[in-house]
């Protein structure tokens, strides 16, 4: 994750580099500590630094992780002479490398040419069994193809080994999602929230699955993770305000008649729907009428 | 009297600065061809599992309480139940280090590399050291010290008369064994400093038991009290908005 400050020094430095200022190596070390994707710009300082002889020289070793930064850069950007050239060279100077073999897989895979590309996978696969990044790009070859159904294999399989590789959890729950799969996304939310659960987009992301799966007491559950994200946000998330809402209108529908058991927190949807209001009216006062007539018609408003 | 003992200086040419120049590249040697000797040790598939599983154990008994309790119970139940839980260790695998070492010929072939690029420079340096220099004054340290530095310091010597300050040869071949420490790690980079004591230390605590401290997991687990945080986040999450709002 890039911080803020972080991203201001990105900022400058790319500025700074694109008016000639210079300091177009500490650029692209900073793009590669930070693992952004600003691949046109990588490209572009990269390459140059790469065609002078000169200044290719003065990097010493580190010439070779910018052969395999740009290299990454071009392959983003379809360039894929450049890609090859430069695959070329690493190539050379590392006959038996690991690391360049993923290159080439890579490169395959930008030429859109699956069948090679896993071949070349499996290959590697064979001498290191786990490799996680050789893993992943299949994963990401088989969701490329639109074969959402072996990638979510392929990633389970992953997750057998490596079971607290807790980005992979995210991107299984996504796919999941993307299959309406809500059960099993929100296993996936479960973990990833046991593994880091001070971050509100996990508890969002599962209060979302948890509404959309429906039920009484999924509905209690999400309204529960709404109100935990509204915490951890300081109430400055828009959709978990909208979220805690709709969870108890649904709650009173499907509760009708029985008694309620709103102990807890008896008037925090009503906070809630406050709480739009008025950050609508501080950011975008012309929809405040539609927020007022929508919440009014929920009843959450009077 | 100490004060009469006059040092040659072809001893510091001759005798000092040779062992001190040839300590040192001993030790460059020795880094160069342990690396050689250094297989890339492929990690076992059910190592490494066991290791993600323990973390991932750990994340759930830390942070039990943001999960609903039903979730809860049904991972305690996938983590430990008798039959085919992760954590648990069926009683007759649970095989100890030394048992594992012996089955593994390549974990004991490591340990005998890096015994080995330890020992032979050791002992043939040892050797010469004895052999050409044994017996005499190298050096003079310009602060005296107390009795009690002599053994440390006038190794081959048994001469009582002689004051602390000064330093045999074999004595002075120990100082450099153990005090280049801190110049290799100069030269050969931080981690890949020859630190002699510390892989002493090291050969110890050989073997890590991975049975045990999944079983270990496992208890710790069976102990958590699953107490939901949620409802209370609910109530701060109220109190937030009530802050918000006004």
């Amino acid at each position: 994750m890039v911080g803020a400050a972080e991203e201001i020094q990105l900022n400058r430095l790319e500025s700074q580099v694109e008016h000639g200022g210079g300091g177009a190596w500490e650029y692209l070390c900073l793009v590669r500590k930070l693992k952004v994707r600003r691949s046109e710009k990588v490209l572009k300082y990269g390459l140059a630094i790469l065609k002078d002889p000169k200044k290719r020289s003065k990097l010493g070793g580190e010439e070779w992780t910018l052969y395999e930064q740009v290299s990454l850069a071009a392959m983003d950007c379809q360039r894929l002479d450049v890609a090859k050239e430069c695959i070329n060279t690493l190539q050379k100077k590392f006959p038996s490398s690991l690391r360049v073999g993923r290159l080439e897989g890579m490169f395959l895979e930008a030429k859109g040419s699956w069948a090679d590309a896993e071949k070349a996978y499996s290959r590697l696969l064979e001498e290191n069994p786990l490799d996680q990044a050789i893993h992943k790009r299949k994963i990401a070859m088989a969701k490329a193809q639109g074969n959402v159904s072996s990638a979510i294999e392929l990633l389970n399989k992953y997750l057998e080994t490596f079971m607290a590789d807790h980005e992979a959890w995210r991107e299984l729950a996504e796919l999941y999602v993307s299959l309406q799969m809500y059960k099993q996304a929100a296993f996936c939310y479960e973990e990833l929230i046991l593994c880091q659960p001070t971050i509100p987009l996990y508890h969002l992301a599962y209060a979302d699955v948890l509404y959309t799966l429906g039920g009484l007491e999924n509905l209690q559950a999400a309204k529960k993770y709404y109100a935990s994200t509204i915490d951890l946000t300081g109430g400055k998330n828009v959709r978990a305000l909208y979220g805690v809402c709709l969870c108890s209108v649904a709650i009173n529908q499907l509760s009708k008649g029985r008694n309620k058991e709103e102990k807890d927190s008896p008037d925090l949807h009503s906070l809630a729907a406050k709480a739009l209001v008025k950050d609508y009216k501080q950011r975008a006062p012309t929809k405040v009428s539609l927020l007022t007539t929508t919440l009014q018609n929920m009843k959450l408003l009077s | 009297m100490a004060d009469d003992l006059v040092l040659d200086t072809a001893i510091r040419d001759w005798v000092l600065i040779p062992l001190s120049v040839v300590m040192v590249l001993i030790g460059v040697l020795r880094y160069f061809v342990s690396k050689l000797m250094r297989t890339t040790q492929v990690p076992d598939a059910k190592v490494v599992r066991e290791g993600q599983v323990v973390l991932r154990a750990r994340n759930l008994r830390a942070a039990a309480n943001f999960i609903p309790a039903k979730s809860f119970r049904s991972r305690r139940v996938y983590y430990g139940n008798e039959e085919n839980g992760l954590l648990h260790v069926p009683k007759g695998q649970a095989q100890n280090a030394q048992a594992q070492m012996l089955s593994d010929p390549n974990m004991a072939m490591d340990m005998m590399k890096k015994n080995l690029s330890m020992i032979i420079p050791q002992t043939l340096t040892f050797a010469w050291v004895n052999f050409f220099f044994s017996g005499f004054v190298a050096a003079k340290i310009p602060f005296p010290l107390t009795q009690r530095f002599r053994s440390m310091l006038q190794n081959g010597i048994d001469l009582s008369t002689v004051d602390v300050s000064y330093v045999s040869s074999r004595s002075w071949y120990f100082l450099n064994l153990f005090g280049l420490r801190g110049l290799f790690s100069l030269i050969l980079g931080e981690e890949n400093a020859m630190d002699d004591t510390q892989r002493m230390m090291q050969m110890g605590g050989f073997g890590f038991d991975a049975s045990k401290s999944l079983s270990a997991e496992k208890d710790s687990l069976d102990i958590v009290q699953h107490d939901w945080a949620l409802p209370r986040l609910e109530q701060r999450a109220e109190a937030v908005l009530r802050k918000l709002v006004k």
